[in-house]
């Protein structure tokens, strides 16, 4: 057991509680009108709820997965935002119970081609592929097929968040065991599962809304947005904490350097999944997979691509290059907010451009987004107030809590 | 340019905390030209002796743009201008197939341009340094930590500085002939 250097209150500030309260208050308010929707139009309801869905969940499974980097490779950067992330990471079973709209969505025959009876596909490319390929709907893409893959995805998240949570809330008591070797065995398995499970969910949730549509590729581009969400939150949450005690004591210039790093790493990547889709794509010009970018560049979608070429990537980019920038938490924290309005609009240049052939956003994408993240965020706050912001007697606790050199 | 016979005004410490210490009080007393020596990197110390920013992230950011256009002008010269090949009925001038090689070749200049910008920076190779001068410093690749007062320091003067040093409470201290 190692006692802590410096002995400050480790105690959230009070405005998290309060943040948790008003923010479920404007998730009730916000999610009577989405429901409203749900009856009125309830096609564009279930789009914008799926779109809703993949960019929280994004925030919670991206916290998971740099916990779990962290964990394989420690570092202060990750022990100052490991109770921010880990409470992002702990909504996972409200998120779970959140995935059920989407089944009902499936079980209605609305959203998934794949879903409808084929004589209601609208799309002729996509009614004759099912018809001519029908082991598609039959071995893979049905109802049963959905809900057992889904219930896999979240018993393994789930069974992950909850291992995690446990170990680490053990370091909250000075009788603390050392867990660093049961997290590191824990991780490493962990973060493989997580790039699997989140590849076939991006396939079963997203990429299956064109079943004739095929991108190796794609699942790592969900897999890399989520991590860039995650960082971005992190970095909004820490500057609402660094206002207060503890956090203005424990969140050091070095570490929002590194946190400002993974923003740019993981904005680059994301560029380079991007691009090496749309590169091999566009080299290889093949009637199956082109349709894709020719739905997203016509009918006014290319306006959004450009925006998130230049807005998303090259901007951000140019701007994170920065050595100040990245080490000023009140500057990164605009850009972060930025590119999580980015990473929403990526979800959308992918969801949506299937359902409507001219650029097109409705009231259901925005409504719907801002009652489930409204929700979301104050089951987040909730967490984030349950308990203390660092596990004081954990062993990785000391990199935050000593000086650098003394 | 007449050389100053004297380089400057050199301490020893025997800890990196006695450096920092020291580099911080140098500072504080109005010394701007002064430098240290460690035989292993101390966070904070370049901090301490006034030194914030350098100039190599400027080589690298100018040097990674002129490999980004060069690259890029150089597939858009070989493909459109003076061997156009009809690849897959493309246009001779398709940008996404030159933005591969356009960002390795950012990334070469940018790394090529960080090692020479270092070095000239540097002012590297150097055959001759005066700090060489004292036998003692040869410790600073061993285990010893040196802070020198650089003559050039408007506020540099033999018997004042080294007075000054010794209220550092250094290990030893010694004028370095230039």
């Amino acid at each position: 057991m190692i006692a802590p250097a410096i002995q400050i209150d480790l105690s959230p500030p009070p405005i998290v509680k309060t943040l948790a309260q008003r923010l479920m208050i404007a998730g009730i308010a916000l999610a009577i009108v989405a429901i409203a929707f749900a009856f009125w139009r309830p096609d564009e309801f279930y789009r914008g709820y799926l779109l809703a869905f993949m960019d929280w969940l994004g925030v919670a499974l991206g916290s998971m997965a740099i916990i779990m980097i962290r964990h394989l490779t420690g570092g202060g950067w990750g022990v100052v935002i490991r109770r921010i992330q880990g409470a992002a990471m702990r909504t996972l079973p409200v998120l779970t119970v959140l995935f059920i709209p989407i089944i009902i969505a499936v079980a209605q025959g609305r959203v998934y081609p794949w879903a409808m009876p084929l004589s209601s596909i609208t799309d002729d490319h996509i009614r004759e592929h099912l018809t001519k390929h029908s082991f598609v709907k039959a071995d893979y893409l049905n109802l049963h097929g959905f809900i057992i893959r889904a219930i896999i995805y979240f018993a393994i998240w789930n069974v992950l968040s909850f291992l995690l949570t446990k170990w680490s809330h053990e370091g909250d008591s000075p009788s603390a065991p050392d867990n660093t070797q049961r997290f590191k065995a824990v991780s490493g398995p962990g973060l493989t599962l997580y790039a699997l499970t989140i590849s076939f969910a991006a396939i079963d949730w997203v990429m299956s809304l064109d079943p004739t549509w095929i991108s190796t590729i794609f699942g790592l581009i969900i897999l890399i947005g989520e991590l860039l969400s995650a960082i971005c939150f992190a970095v909004f949450v820490e500057s609402i904490l660094y206002r207060y005690k503890p956090m203005s004591e424990l969140l050091k210039p070095d570490f929002v350097h590194d946190h400002g790093k993974w923003m740019l790493t993981f904005t680059m990547v994301w560029a380079y999944f991007s691009f090496s889709q749309w590169l091999i794509i566009w080299a290889g010009n093949l009637p199956s997979e082109i349709t894709f970018y020719l739905k997203r560049l016509n009918g006014g979608w290319g306006w959004i691509g450009l925006i998130l070429a230049l807005l998303g990537f090259a901007v951000p980019f140019a701007i994170l290059l920065s050595r100040p920038f990245k080490r000023n938490i009140r500057k990164l924290v605009w850009l972060a907010i930025w590119i999580l309005c980015i990473r929403w609009l990526d979800l959308l240049w992918i969801i949506e451009p299937n359902f409507s052939a001219t650029l097109r956003i409705t009231l259901a994408d925005i409504v719907v987004t801002a009652a489930v993240g409204c929700l979301w965020l104050g089951f987040y706050f909730r967490n984030l107030a349950s308990l203390p912001l660092l596990p004081a007697y954990d062993a990785s606790a000391s990199e935050v809590l000593e000086p650098t050199h003394g | 340019m007449k050389r100053d016979p004297i380089y400057g005004m050199m301490a020893e410490f025997d800890t990196a905390q006695g450096l920092l210490d020291a580099a911080r009080k140098t500072y504080q007393s109005g010394y701007r030209k002064i430098d240290a020596y460690s035989p292993f990197p101390i966070e904070g110390l370049a901090e301490e002796i006034g030194f914030h920013h350098n100039r190599v992230p400027l080589v690298v950011l100018i040097g990674g743009i002129v490999g980004g256009c060069l690259g890029y002008w150089m597939q858009w010269w070989m493909s459109a201008v003076d061997y156009p090949l009809n690849i897959g009925g493309k246009p001779p001038h398709s940008w996404p197939a030159f933005i591969v090689i356009t960002f390795e070749m950012t990334i070469l200049f940018a790394g090529l341009s960080a090692v020479l910008g270092m070095l000239a920076l540097n002012g590297l190779p150097m055959p001759y340094h005066p700090v060489f001068n004292v036998s003692r410093f040869a410790m600073a690749s061993k285990d010893r930590f040196f802070l020198i007062v650089f003559s050039s320091d408007p506020k540099y003067n033999a018997q004042e500085t080294r007075s000054f040093l010794e209220t550092l409470q250094a290990r030893s201290i010694s004028e370095v002939p230039s």
